[in-house]
């Protein structure tokens, strides 16, 4: 083989191998309209958390952890006390965290004072020493406490740099540069090791333009950034444009290479050779890669890294680029995406232009070579340019260098003039004392005191002040945090523990979604009916399949993401004239309402005149809407649904009569299920949620979805178990199934006896507007009839208190509104355009109950909990726990940690606010016209949010989860690395045991350590009403006297 | 009957109060400026905002319903002069209002997507730190809208016409931590200084050959000499041009998507693009008598709505889709205009103005509202790279506008800063020179180069001396406590004038004063 061959082929392979590991660095969020909750560091997740964390902070530069000053916040609002967090830091100590042995030793000199009490009052106390105008200012305005100030006095010999107050990567910087005060002569030292600190970053940490951007403060990605967008968003458009690159089958480097070289822009950029080498570079990526990579210089072990960083400077749409490479075939595309391609196209773009900055500046090839060259006859500019750059010149020099730095040729002699002057500039730092004074002012230490422990005494407390990094002090916050709360649930499941018993004939018996949203509904139900008994469940009730609604044109899978269903059930219409006309005037409905919508902005003839037919009736709709949104909304759905005439319909549950020999062919679904995979469906759901006797007449399994106007992230509100849709449809089939007499028959042979007089009932809850629409109610038994009529009005009693519950979380609901305002206040927010939050989502989530419902009913859990239908005794080898927690562990982590991740740094793990947002390509959303895609939930979103992790209480015995866990990889990495937290709560002795992957299961005591069954602290309320009183405000658990 | 005849009399009346219906707007801005200043935030503060915006919005909709009615009863009033505002060697500028039926129609059109925007933008908006500011912009805008359409004069227009670039300006930027955010908005606000430009040639060329600003004088243009017809048209053609994004002005609205959905729909679909075309309406009398003109407005419009056209085809986000579409229907509007069909291009403006607000506010759920995907381009069309890539990078126009423009610019601001480096800072005694002096170890901080410098060095001695005593040395230093106090009220000012916006404010007033 020849050498290069085999050079090229090793190549493919290292590329490839990038682009594998850019999996667990880029976003991988699907398009907007299958939007799924998926936790955001998914591909960092087979590290702890807090490593994980760490390094998304170091690749990404976002804050991992809740804005210290928000802890500090809730610190003061009692909703973190100061047991909890001494309990962090024992956490903290446990887990292995460097330093925090002896935590409750004295600190010498301080004979009262315990090391975990300097630690408490250095997180509950902004103790970083104010900049050095405010310290001057603070001295001249007398605002110290004189005595306390002098007492640190012994600190001031210390030098500067070990106050390490800094920001860390600006100190560890400085540090490299100046070791100490620079000196005059210093300077030329510094330069030349300048040189080869900065060249050796470029590739582990640095683009080529970083590197740049230090030196001439010009961002060439700001140049690259809008050009590269419109050709990538061209590529991977999903139907907004018409019009696409001619060359756009052959793959993206191909499509760009076409149309670079017959862009005009360059010349105009003053890129005179750009086409030239465009059209000479090799037609296949990699090699390019290869080529691009070699001329930009960094070194070939860092080449991944490089291609990671550039990957990296727009994560949003390198990250749709990627899932698109991963999903080919999306939405039926026949365009090939190829993330070699992008890489490729990134590079050339960043070559040239890095290029030509570097031409511009210092007439220069690009070679790092040439430019170290060029800098060691030159050191003093580059100097200048790089302390300029880095902001460490004061005023005077900064102008200085400002004009040098924009002059077009500056002399060597000047350089070096201003490099004696400024590096003379000396650097006097107090911080060393600050700090001490501001810790010894949290501690309420006296001056005498401090005197007393001398310098030693100082020296220590200052030690403490480095004892803790940023990410150590986010944890610590998060764990008190994330205790203080589950401190309260397990006291409320303890307090509960036995309160409420089986009824053994439920007037029915309903099975929700194990979604937060319906926790509120399911305990009002039972608020008003003790009679009523219900379940939770993934929202798809265990039938995966694809949904073929009568209107719609595709099938789209209702199941987790995770799951490919092999089966299709299409719904049908009764009546086939019915279906024709339906059909037709619906049709004729979308045919208009598009043509409208369309030729107003694509054609220029027929443009104007839709226009004319539409503006009376936007004019019309913008004032209706202005005036009455609600009204408005459920005007149009009447008429709509008049105008359309939908004909009823039935599901296709079963395989049709001629189609029964057909088997699966490859990957295409097969229609219907046969009548053994519903009795397997069937038994195992019922199985699974723990219904397996003491059946009531009226079992309604009720799906849910979420309906708003204007909204792009509409399918985040929707289920998350059935890949972001309405779970409706799985509810329904699941009823036609259940109701089936062969399939119940089957179900018997499984030890699961459903009596002839139970019937089945499906239907779907709007958790937008708390309306609910009930399926095939037109052959429910007669016999059924008054247990439905009786059950739909407990149902809507139900939903009218819980759309007042829902209110007070809404600034602009009304405050103490009655039910009839609260749920007109709900309509109006559903259909109202300008509503940039319809419902809150997932927001109040913060634990799931794994379990019988007897666990959680009969107390107020604020709609925080996903609620599991499990029954521990009669699963005492764990298989259906096991089961569950493989399907609702991921999707639950997987919500609670996107919320996490967009609440504390909504700027880089979420996507801004929604007001700016712009639908691109049908794929995602960018702020204004020509910003990076972005992923992640809105400001909107989580405004409310409690950034936690979510915890996980099963009903079982430590035993049986220990087995599961031990079994269980993709359980050992969720729970082991402390993406949950899991609980576990004995089924008999309602003992509650806390998993650390660490220390293993640790009991749990009530807060004032007494261990008994009389759980104090819980409050008790008469009921949800009564508990919820005039409150805006998350509100603890609390028992509710309700007879249960 | 008398109480309707009566009803009648009022509402014929009602056209004499013509001047609050910009007025009210305008007031509604300096309140939530002033409301801005005293500081206010948070939730609660935001209701009294909106209250304010969107009842001026209110009262301006039923005063010019009222009016409108008055008006159908009688005939319109024509113009509605409200005393001078200003005299200039004999020529007078009137406060003075037309109310006819193009200026009447536009107004209601106006209010009307304004008071639903403001509606829009008070949930939309809820919780974001810009929320005042925005209400503010958009308050301006409505005012410079209704002030521009209503206007009697070209002079009073004018006034509406920069209450409206600067609102446009203030709102691009509205996200002002986003760099991209600011230039573009920059970027707007220059363009349209070339509009503006025009629109004072106009004036001062009205000024001079006609002796009156009054659109009744200018509009009908009635100059003998062609060349002289054509200079005039030419300034108000430019401005309309600029205002309306035809070419070669463009790219500028193409880069101002980057305000909060509200603004875009408000801005750059219903109202203020169409600026232009009504200030082409309004000069109707005098574009017909210059042929010439018409034919190059109606080649601007139809070439900037076959451009727009094109570089619609090629938009993959919805917002610049949707903003090509308006460019390319405006044009289609000029174009009318050039062909003399200027009742068409009235109501066109009208009836496309509220659909592409309804459109633009509807701009986030179009993945639902039209989810096909759009109909194949002829394939000799779709099929050629190089008008493919002309048109996703809009034909290159902003990129030679930044090589004829900005460069230049920036050179310029180079060299005038090398002459104040060399020239003007060696005449005053330049304070660059003291690293210098103080290396060679001179006593004096600040050593004075030339005449102007010895003496300015001699001036700060003194003031120096001045100080030491009145100050530093004072019984108890009241005097340095006055300082002081002032010192922090001055910042405060800077502080202000600091942010651009501000300055750019009183960048205005002034040049409104000066006029």
């Amino acid at each position: 083989m020849h050498p290069a061959d085999d050079n090229s082929s090793s190549l493919h392979e290292r590329v490839a191998a990038w682009v594998r590991h850019l999996e667990h660095v880029l976003p991988a969020q699907a398009p907007i309209r299958n939007f799924v909750h998926h936790n955001t560091l998914h591909g960092l997740q087979h590290l702890t958390f807090p490593a994980a964390l760490a390094e998304a902070a170091r690749i990404s530069g976002a804050r991992p952890w809740l804005d210290e000053v928000q802890s500090r916040a809730l610190h003061a609002a009692g909703r973190i006390d100061d047991s909890d967090l001494n309990a962090a830091l024992d956490e903290l100590r446990l887990d292995g965290g460097a330093g925090l042995a002896g935590l409750d030793e004295c600190l010498p000199g301080f004979p009262a004072l315990r090391r975990r009490d300097v630690l408490r009052a250095l997180l509950t106390h902004d103790t970083c020493p104010p900049g050095p105008a405010k310290q001057q200012w603070l001295q001249d305005e007398g605002r110290l406490d004189t005595a306390l100030w002098a007492a640190c006095a012994c600190l001031e010999e210390i030098p500067a740099t070990a106050a390490g107050a800094v920001d860390g990567a600006l100190a560890s910087l400085l540090e490299a540069i100046y070791p100490q005060t620079p000196q005059v002569a210093a300077w030329q030292q510094e330069a030349r090791m300048l040189w080869s600190a900065l060249v050796a970053r470029v590739g582990s940490e640095w683009t080529l333009s970083s590197l740049l951007l230090r030196l001439t403060g010009e961002n060439v990605f700001d140049t690259v950034r809008p050009l590269l967008i419109r050709h990538l968003s061209s590529h991977l458009d999903l139907g907004m444009a018409a019009w696409h690159n001619p060359a756009r089958g052959q793959g993206f480097y191909a499509a760009w290479r076409q149309s670079a070289g017959v862009d005009l822009g360059w010349e105009l950029d003053e890129l005179v050779a750009a086409r030239d080498e465009i059209a000479a570079l090799p037609t296949d990526p990699v090699e390019t890669i290869g080529r691009e990579l070699m001329h930009l210089g960094p070194s070939e072990a860092h080449w991944g890294d490089y291609l990671e960083r550039l990957a990296l400077e727009l994560p949003g749409w390198s990250g749709m680029f990627l899932w698109r490479d991963q999903h080919p075939q999306y939405a039926g595309s026949d365009v090939p995406v190829a993330m070699a391609d992008y890489l490729a196209v990134r590079l050339v773009l960043e070559r040239l232009h890095c290029e030509d900055l570097v031409r511009r500046t210092w007439a220069l090839p690009l070679f790092l070579s040439e430019l170290g060259d060029h800098f060691l006859a030159h050191p003093a500019e580059l100097w200048v340019r790089h302390a300029f750059f880095a902001g460490l010149l004061e005023e005077a020099p900064a102008s200085e260098a400002q004009r040098l730095i924009a002059a077009e040729q500056a002399a060597d002699a000047e350089w070096q003039r201003l490099a004696n002057a400024a590096a003379r500039t000396p650097v006097v730092s107090k911080n060393a004392r600050w700090s001490c004074y501001l810790l010894a002012q949290a501690l309420a230490l006296s001056p005498a005191a401090l005197q007393a422990a001398g310098r030693e005494g100082a020296d220590a407390l200052l030690a403490e002040t480095r004892r803790l990094d940023s990410h150590q002090r986010g944890y610590v916050w998060l764990l008190a945090y994330e205790r203080h709360y589950r401190q309260q649930i397990f006291a409320a499941l303890a307090a509960n523990h036995g309160r409420s018993r089986e009824n053994q004939a439920p007037a029915a018996q309903l099975v929700f979604c194990m979604d937060d949203r319906e926790e509120g509904t399911r305990r009002h139900l039972e608020e008003i009916n003790p009679a009523v008994e219900t379940f939770g469940a993934a929202g798809f009730f265990g039938v995966p399949m694809y949904w073929r609604g009568m209107d719609d044109t595709m099938p789209t899978a209702l199941c987790p993401v995770v799951v490919t269903p092999a089966n299709e059930v299409c719904e049908h219409a009764d009546d086939a004239a019915g279906l024709a006309l339906h059909q037709r005037r619906r049709a004729l409905r979308l045919a208009w309402k598009e043509r409208l919508h369309r030729a107003t902005r694509d054609s220029l003839l027929a443009g104007p005149l839709m226009t004319l037919l539409g503006a009376p009736l936007a004019a019309g709709a913008m004032a209706l809407q202005t005036l009455a949104p609600a009204w408005l909304g459920e005007r149009l759905e009447r008429w709509r649904s008049a105008f359309d005439q939908s004909p009823a319909t039935h599901a296709a549950v079963s395989v049709p009569a001629d189609g029964a020999a057909k088997e699966p062919a490859g990957t295409s679904p097969r229609a219907g299920f046969s009548d053994s995979e519903q009795i397997e469906r069937v038994a195992g759901f019922l199985r699974s949620i723990g219904l397996t006797e003491r059946f009531a007449p009226l079992i309604v399994i009720v799906g849910h979805g979420s309906n708003s106007a204007n909204n792009p992230h509409l399918a985040a509100y929707d289920c998350g178990a059935c890949s972001g849709r309405h779970g409706g449809p799985n509810a329904r089939v699941f009823a036609v199934m259940a109701n089936r007499p062969e399939i119940r028959a089957g179900v018997a042979a499984h030890g699961i006896v459903i009596p002839d007089a139970t019937w089945f009932l499906g239907a779907e809850h709007n958790t937008g507007d708390e309306s609910i629409t009930w399926y095939d109610t037109a052959v429910l038994p007669p016999t059924h009839q008054a247990a439905f009529a009786s059950l739909c009005k407990d149902f809507d009693e139900a939903t009218q208190r819980h759309a007042i519950e829902r209110c007070r979380r809404f600034a602009s609901a009304p405050h103490n509104p009655s039910a009839d305002d609260a749920r007109r206040h709900l309509v109006g927010r559903r259909h109202d355009w300008s509503q940039a939050r319809p419902e809150l989502g997932h927001a109040t989530v913060a634990v799931a109950f794994i379990g019988r419902r007897s666990m959680s009913r009969g107390a107020f859990f604020d709609r925080r909990s996903f609620l599991i239908s499990y029954d521990p005794l009669a699963d005492a080898a764990g298989h259906v726990l096991e089961a569950t927690l493989l399907a609702a562990g991921p999707v639950g982590a997987g919500i609670a940690l996107e919320y996490y991740f967009s609440t504390v740094d909504n700027e880089r793990f979420g996507c801004g606010t929604k007001i700016m947002h712009n639908l691109a390509g049908l794929m995602g959303v960018m702020e204004g016209a020509s910003s990076d895609l972005r992923t992640g939930l809105p400001r909107q979103m989580i405004e409310i949010h409690e950034a936690m992790r979510l915890l996980v209480v099963i009903e079982q015995t430590r035993e049986v989860v220990t087995a599961i866990y031990a079994r269980q990889p993709p359980l050992r990495e969720l729970i082991g690395n402390g993406w949950i937290i899991v609980a576990v709560k004995e089924p008999e002795s309602g003992a509650i045991h806390r998993f650390d992957p660490a220390a293993g299961w640790l009991p749990w005591r009530p807060d004032d350590g007494a261990a008994s069954s009389a759980v104090p602290g819980v409050p008790v309320a008469a009921n949800s009403a009564a508990w919820l009183g005039a409150h805006r405000e998350p509100l603890p658990p609390a028992l509710l006297e309700v007879p249960a | 009957m008398s109480t309707l005849l009566c009803l009648a009399e009022a509402l014929a009346a009602s056209a004499s109060l013509i001047w609050l219906v910009p007025l009210l707007p305008f007031i509604a801005a300096v309140i939530i400026g002033l409301r801005l200043a005293a500081g206010v935030a948070g939730d609660d503060a935001e209701p009294a905002t909106v209250a304010v915006a969107r009842g001026a919005a209110l009262g301006v909709l039923v005063l010019l319903s009222a009016i409108v009615l008055g008006a159908l009863g009688a005939t319109v009033p024509g113009l509605v002069s409200h005393g001078e505002w200003m005299d200039v060697q004999g020529i007078q500028v009137p406060i003075s209002f037309t109310v006819d039926t193009l200026s009447l129609s536009v107004a209601c059109v106006v209010a009307f997507i304004g008071w639903a925007t403001l509606h829009f933008a008070a949930a939309y908006l809820h919780r974001e730190p810009g929320f005042h500011r925005f209400f503010l912009g958009l308050c301006l805008l409505l005012a410079g809208m209704l002030l521009l359409v209503l206007a009697g004069n070209a002079v009073v227009a004018f006034v509406g016409w920069e209450l409206c670039g600067i609102s446009s300006w203030m709102l691009i930027g509205f996200a002002d931590e986003r760099p991209t955010a600011t230039g573009n908005a920059l970027f707007g606000f220059i363009t349209n200084r070339i509009g503006d430009a025009g629109f004072l040639l106009g004036i001062g060329l009205s000024f001079w050959w006609l002796g009156s600003v009054e659109w009744s004088t200018v509009a009908a243009g009635d100059i003998p000499e062609t060349v002289k017809a054509r200079l005039l048209a030419l300034g108000f053609v430019t401005a309309a041009l600029a205002k309306s994004a035809q070419l070669p002005f463009t790219p500028w609205i193409a880069r101002a998507l980057e305000g909060p959905t509200p603004s875009s729909a408000v801005y750059y679909g219903a109202v203020m693009v169409h600026a232009g075309v009504y200030l082409l309406l309004r000069c109707e009398p005098l574009l017909l008598q210059v042929p010439d003109m018409m034919a190059a407005l109606a080649l601007a419009g139809a070439a900037t709505a076959i451009h727009a056209w094109l570089c619609g085809r090629v938009q993959t986000d919805v917002k610049t889709a949707l903003l090509y579409a308006t460019v390319s229907h405006v044009g289609l509007m000029v174009m009318a205009c050039g062909l003399g069909w200027f009742a068409l291009a009235h109501v066109y403006l009208l009836l496309h103005a509220l659909w592409r607000g309804y459109q633009f506010l509807l701009a986030p759920s179009y993945l639902q509202l039209a989810p096909s995907r759009p109909a194949p381009l002829p394939q000799w069309l779709a099929g050629n790279a190089f008008l493919y890539t002309a048109a996703l990078q809009r034909f290159w126009i902003d990129r030679v506008a930044h090589g004829l423009l900005t460069r230049p610019t920036l050179t310029l601001g180079r060299d005038v800063r090398e002459f104040d480096d060399q020239v003007l800072d060696r005449l005053i005694g330049a304070p660059r020179e003291a690293t210098q002096s103080a290396k060679e170890g001179r006593a004096e901080p600040v050593q004075g180069n030339g005449v102007a410098g010895r003496a300015l060095l001699r001036l700060s001695d003194l003031l120096q001396g001045f100080e030491t005593r009145l100050v530093l040395e004072g019984e108890g230093g009241a005097a340095a406590r006055l300082l002081h106090r002032l010192g922090v009220a001055l910042k405060a000012i800077e502080a202000l004038l600091e942010q651009p916006r501000y300055l750019m404010l009183m960048v205005m007033a002034t040049f409104v004063v000066i006029i």
